[in-house]
Parts: C-alpha cells; sequence; structure tokens
C-alpha cells in the first residue's frame, strides 16, 4: 500500500520534503509505515524506537492499523530536557 | 514603577492596558529553575505577571552557566530558586518573586499549585511532567509543557479538557536517558520565550498554538495541531 505521510522538525530537512510517500510492502500498521520511512532514510534509524507519530491528528501507539486514507504525520521524539 | 515600565508592551494590541492589568492580577507556578526554568523567570517577571512561585530544590553548577539566565558563577553551590528570586525581585519590585526550596512529589505537589493560574514546566525529565499534567487536569489548571535535547525544542500548552494533554502524546514517549541531555546553549532561551508566549496567552484568554517543534539548527518552525485522545486516561472524555 502507498502512504502519504507529512513530516515535522529535521525530518523535513533529512528529507527535503513536507510530505513523502511510503510504500508499504507487508502488513498494514503504524509501525511498518515507521519501518518504511527509516528504510528510506536510514539517517534516522537511532529514531526508530521513538518517533512521534499521529494518525488523524492524534498520537498513537505504533500498532495501530492505518489505511490510505488515514493522515499521518511523523516528528522526531518527545525531548524531555530543561 | 508603574505603568510606566509596561508602557512598550501595553502598546502591543494583543495585550493593551487591559491585559497588562490582567497580568499583574495573575499567579503563575514556575516548576524547575535551570535552563528553560531561569530564561521564563526572568522574562515573565520582566512582563509583570503577578506574582510568580519558582520550585527548585537543585543547586547552581557550573555546568548550568552555558544555558541559563540570571545565574552567575558567584552563584554556584546556591539553590536555583533562591538566587532566582533574590536577583528576579531586585529586577521588578512590582511583582511578587518566591523562591521555594523544595523537590515536587506526588506528596506535596496539591499544596504548591493549588493557587496557580498556570503553571511553567522548567523541569527536566518525564515522570515529573506526566505528575504535573496529572493534577493539573485534576485542578483543572493550564499549563505549559516546554522540553529541549540538542537543537530541538518543543512546547505545547495544555488546557484541561479543552485540548490534547501531555499524556495524550505519551504513547512514544522514551525511556529516561541515564546519560546527560546534550543542549546548545542558546536553545532554552529561545524555547522558553516561545513557552512564555502561550504562557500569556493562556493568562489572557486566547487560543494556545498546539504542539510547537522549533530545531533551531535548520531553522525549521513546526505547529502540529493535536487533538484530545478520548481514550486518555488522564484526560479522556468522562
Amino acid at each position: 500500500m502507498k502512504i502519504i505521510v507529512k513530516v515535522f522538525g529535521r525530518y523535513k530537512d533529512i528529507s527535503g520534503k513536507e510530505t513523502i510517500q511510503l510504500d508499504i510492502i507487508d502488513g498494514n500498521t503504524l509501525q511498518d509505515v515507521i519501518n518504511a520511512f527509516v528504510k528510506q532514510y536510514p539517517a534516522l534509524q537511532k529514531d526508530k524506537n521513538r518517533i512521534m507519530v499521529t494518525k488523524n491528528k492524534m498520537f498513537a501507539s505504533f500498532d495501530t492499523i492505518v489505511t490510505q486514507e488515514d493522515e499521518i504525520t511523523l516528528s522526531p521524539p518527545v525531548v524531555s530536557g530543561g | 514603577m508603574g505603568k510606566d515600565r509596561y508602557r512598550r508592551q501595553i502598546l502591543v494590541k494583543e495585550v493593551g492596558q487591559k491585559g497588562q492589568k490582567t497580568l499583574a492580577s495573575k499567579h503563575a507556578i514556575l516548576i524547575g529553575g535551570g535552563g528553560l526554568g531561569s530564561n521564563s523567570a526572568n522574562l515573565l517577571v520582566r512582563m509583570g505577571i503577578g506574582h510568580i512561585d519558582i520550585i527548585d530544590y537543585d543547586t547552581i553548577d557550573k555546568t548550568n552557566l552555558h544555558r541559563t539566565s540570571v545565574f552567575s558563577e558567584q552563584d554556584i553551590g546556591k539553590n536555583k530558586a533562591l538566587v532566582l528570586e533574590k536577583r528576579l525581585q531586585s529586577v521588578n519590585t512590582d511583582v511578587q518573586v518566591k523562591g521555594i526550596n523544595k523537590k515536587v512529589t506526588s506528596k506535596n505537589i496539591e499544596s504548591l499549585i493549588h493557587n496557580a493560574d498556570v503553571i511553567i514546566d522548567g523541569t527536566d525529565n518525564i515522570p515529573l511532567r506526566l505528575l504535573i499534567n496529572e493534577k493539573a487536569i485534576k485542578h483543572k489548571i493550564p499549563w505549559v509543557y516546554a522540553g529541549v535535547y540538542e537543537t530541538v525544542g518543543m512546547v505545547m500548552a495544555i488546557l484541561p479538557k479543552k485540548t490534547a494533554c501531555f499524556h495524550c502524546i505519551t504513547p512514544t514517549i522514551p525511556a529516561p536517558k541515564t546519560t546527560e541531555i546534550p543542549v546548545l546553549g542558546s536553545l532554552p532561551a529561545t524555547i522558553a520565550a516561545i513557552q512564555c508566549n502561550e504562557v500569556i496567552k493562556i493568562l489572557l484568554g486566547k487560543q494556545p498554538a498546539g504542539l510547537l517543534i522549533y530545531d533551531v539548527w535548520n531553522q525549521c518552525f513546526d505547529i502540529l495541531d493535536i487533538k484530545r485522545n478520548p481514550c486518555c486516561p488522564i484526560c479522556g472524555k468522562k
């Protein structure tokens, strides 16, 4: 399934785009979306388990099912420093 | 000093005389007086928030000085909250600045925040932010999260039962770090300023902006519109 995601923060800088198309070969969860994203942009491998993902403007867990109609965003991890 | 102090701020149409008077009547609680907190305290005292409590049990270290405001080398070893109280009270005698040398815990947080019109996040760990979030939502007190890491900062104003809360965005919060967090020196000041703008908006009854992400190295600024999660155990629709 081909899925369009919107990216934020430095992910825009790394991808060079605000929206990107990802090919989800197997599966239909947000984890699969993240796997495809990291495969396309290997520099983000270290973020793999921490990427902030929203589905239809709500934060969602990685096992959430997605469809081509869903609005998906990917952003850098929530930061904790002060 | 009176109104003359804020003359230029009163000219800002978003504030005006009425807004400035409103700010003078408000009570802010700042939890954490480090990189973010010292910068936020500095700004909010100068902008004229009537009453600010600054809570921090930690002492000033040389490694804090590159990213904090107000502190100097002579303050090393002193309590952050008490130094901020002393320095900032002398900046603006029209407001009340109170430093509280305490560690915020589940046992004392409600007594510390009960008078707040807004809570300002100057902390440096997720568990404490989750505690603040839980109690702020329970007592219907708005609060403003802020965080920094390397060259990226985030800010999110949280209006209980209206906006997404901090727990709404925690499904992907990372495990606590055991190593020092890298932070560019200019980052906390930048993010604290953005945070203070959201604080002012809350106090003046304006709509906050959502989740703000600012990468100061690549100069990339984003605003994410995040909805409340109806299944959120803290703020979900009941």
